[in-house]
């Protein structure tokens, strides 16, 4: 279901008998060139296929974009404690720091 | 009124001490018997097809004239009510924004709270909400001989909250969401067999999507899947995408996003869910990518913008088709998803769910497979897209309306806003018409470049909104429209405008009625066959929740959220005045203050406003004899 148009760049065509420059741009992005089922996107004219290292390059902080997982994880190990707690006892506290072993 | 409590339960004491934590069987028939009474609304959408649809004839065509109010609630909060009230068994469950109050009236003396849930809440919670600090509503789960009924909800900080149904006392409340870290829930949980599904708010703050299942009875978690990241993440099947392998299959979670942009990646689910029992799927939505400047995130960004038909048990993907690839204006895809059985266009009949996405396209899927049967624009104003093509599955995208950085793109419709948002629509299996809410906005997008830190918004672009091309753009009025869509032929059998955005959905029942409720506060009932107006009522604020309808006592009733805010409403809820706030919507939203002020609270109508009261003995003082 890949269908491949081309990006290439038209320099010039010949209407009417007559030579006329039309563009100089690649063609612009559709969605309509995959280079694999579901991996359909491709970089705009003038912009970089990879951002990094380039002036678009957000150069975000490792630190920052592992917050999210950790908080997670500890969110779930609390859940944990609270759901074991609750099964065994039929007595359902939230506060972690209260539940006894 | 209850005290909120975190601590013990005494009914799940007594559970336990009867040895209840084994698997009793399973409360879904009893939810989905419940869903088929016209006494009960039990969940958003009324039933596991999410509908909307109710065979109530008592209110019709005929007599809608003589609808009136019956009695109304107020919930004392005066932001944004989204979704609606749950009606089980003689009571009504009314859900709050922020602080998320839950009451519980009696039917038969709905002037006395039964119960009322006030969480105390991290108030930090409001300032990490994107728009508005709104919240979709309840779910119900009936109980079992061990297991009282219970209510679940979800709170804007970050909490998945389960209460006796028959107390309001706290019976678990977990952990799923951290607004440290800018996720928040807005969500309306969901249950399906004897787990509740949670999605996640946050892609505005750049927060990586996941659903989550938890066992109603103990809080456990049961599954998790994320919108990116590697498969295992993801929970895809093994015959993921199996019928349908041009959508993609696996890997694409990691190789679809720039380096480790997909740990920051958006694709939360705050929107609808529906339930097939035949398919054992549930199925919804994953929103935006993050941030919303496309140039800082290379690639299709999957899997964001997907409708997932996940395995209710397991949570495991059996399809997802991902209908705006690289989404470059904010076109989060949660919305709403209707379940019919419907006669395709060469008359093989179908299981079908159909979907009104924010990109200005109602996509009909069959959701056995993930087949994609149709996909029309929900207006011909769309301009970000060409058309879908049917065999790829991918939208043909027209590059004059692309955003990028260092460009400013003019005109582009729909706006961020998309031609839909969270109204929960209709579907009238008799005239096989789908009645959409629409937004009818257009928007002017120019990006930024900005970084993450983790609880900070997140978003990389600047809007400007106004009407669509058939509204008055001096005056910015003529934002929304309803209409009535056949999924089969594509064609809409009728289509009427509205000064602003139908935010909230519809309500379809077999009286031949559409019911919906407009920002400016009014509820509107039409004619399904022809959109005629033939009766409205003035509510005491602007409506961005859904209508439902429900008997009690013989009686019909139709019941509505009203409380304006939300997104179109930030501006007027939180006073704004720069046209670009509110994420670009207090420009197109600037006339609502002129109609309709804060409020909050639900009205509930009957024929000649037949109700309760009219024993006006009900709610009176009985003095000591």
């Amino acid at each position: 279901m890949l269908k491949k148009i081309a990006g290439v760049v038209t320099l010039s065509c010949i209407i009417g008998g007559g030579l006329t420059a039309i563009s100089t741009q690649a063609s612009a992005y559709d969605g309509q060139t995959c280079v694999a089922p579901g991996n359909c996107w491709e970089p705009k004219p003038g912009f970089p296929a990879k951002i990094a290292g380039t002036k678009f390059d957000p150069r975000h902080s490792p630190k920052e974009l592992a917050k999210q997982s950790i908080s997670i994880a500890a969110m779930e190990d609390r859940n944990k404690k609270r759901v074991d707690a609750f099964k065994k006892t039929g007595n359902f506290v939230y506060e972690v720091n209260k539940l006894t072993d | 009124m209850k005290k909120l409590s975190a601590a013990a339960s005494a009914a799940a004491l007594i559970l336990v001490l009867q040895g209840g934590w084994g698997s009793p069987a399973q409360a879904n028939d009893k939810l989905n018997q419940l869903s088929q009474s016209d006494d009960n609304w039990v969940m958003p959408g009324k039933n596991y097809n999410s509908d909307n649809y109710s065979q109530l004839t008592q209110i019709n065509r005929d007599n809608v004239k003589n609808l009136k109010a019956a009695w109304s609630f107020s919930t004392g909060v005066l932001n944004g009510h989204e979704g609606a009230p749950l009606v089980v068994d003689g009571k009504m469950f009314i859900s709050a924004p922020f602080p998320n109050t839950t009451f519980a009236l009696d039917l038969d003396d709905p002037g006395t709270i039964l119960w009322e849930d006030k969480p105390k809440q991290n108030p930090a919670a409001r300032a990490v909400a994107c728009c508005d600090v709104v919240n979709r509503g309840l779910a119900y789960w009936p109980g079992d001989n061990k297991t009282p009924p219970l209510v679940l909800k979800t709170l804007l900080d970050g909490h998945i909250v389960a209460l006796n149904a028959n107390t309001g006392e706290t019976f678990w409340k977990m952990e799923n969401s951290d607004i440290k870290v800018g996720s928040t829930l807005t969500v309306a949980p969901y249950v399906v067999k004897d787990v509740v599904l949670v999605g996640s708010s946050g892609a505005e703050l750049g927060v990586r999507g996941y659903v989550t299942a938890y066992d109603v009875r103990t809080g456990e978690q049961k599954w998790r899947a994320y919108a990116t990241g590697p498969d295992e993440d993801l929970l895809l099947a093994k015959d993921f995408n199996i019928k349908n392998a041009h959508y993609g299959q696996k890997g694409l979670g990691l190789a679809t996003w720039e380096g480790d942009a997909w740990k920051i990646g958006g694709g939360t689910n705050w929107g609808w869910y529906a339930f097939d029992p035949g398919t054992n799927l549930v199925y919804f939505g994953t929103g935006n990518p993050a941030p919303w400047n496309e140039t800082m995130r290379p690639g299709d960004n999957k899997w964001t913008m997907t409708i997932f038909g996940r395995d209710v048990d397991t949570g495991e993907a059996k399809f997802g088709y991902q209908k705006t690839p690289h989404d470059e204006w904010d076109y989060a895809g949660v919305n709403v998803m209707m379940l019919s059985d419907q006669k395709d266009a060469s008359g093989k009949m179908r299981k079908l769910l159909t979907h009104p996405d924010r990109n200005g396209i109602v996509y009909t899927l069959d959701r056995t497979n993930g087949d994609l049967v149709s996909a029309n624009k929900i207006d011909d104003t769309v301009n970000v897209f060409k058309k879908v093509d049917l065999k790829s599955g991918t939208p043909v995208r027209d590059p004059e309306f692309g955003t990028r950085m260092d460009h400013l793109a003019r005109d582009v419709c729909p706006s961020a806003m998309g031609y839909h948002n969270q109204g929960h629509d209709s579907y009238d299996p008799k005239r096989q018409l789908f009645f959409m809410g629409i937004n009818h906005i257009c928007m002017d997008w120019e990006p930024f470049m900005l970084p993450y830190r983790a609880g900070q918004f997140f978003v990389g672009a600047t809007l400007n909104m106004y009407p669509g091309p058939k509204g008055d753009r001096q005056n910015f009025e003529g934002l929304g429209q309803i209409k009535a869509y056949n999924a089969i032929t594509g064609n809409f059998k009728w289509e009427k405008m509205e000064r602003f955005a139908v935010w909230g959905g519809t309500l379809a029942t077999a009286g031949n009625l559409v019911f919906y409720g407009t920002l400016d506060g009014y509820i509107k009932a039409r004619d399904s066959d022809t959109g005629e107006l033939l009766w409205k009522f003035k509510l005491p604020s602007g409506v961005i929740g859904y209508p439902i309808t429900y008997t009690h006592k013989g009686t019909q009733f139709v019941a509505i959220n009203y409380g304006v805010g939300g997104w179109p409403g930030v501006g007027l809820v939180f006073d704004l005045q720069d046209p670009t706030a509110g994420l670009g919507a207090v420009g197109a939203f600037k006339k609502l203050a002129h109609y309709t002020q804060m409020g909050g609270g639900v009205m509930v109508f009957s024929l000649d406003g037949k109700g309760p009261f009219d024993d006006l003995t009900v709610g009176e003082f009985a003095a000591n004899k």
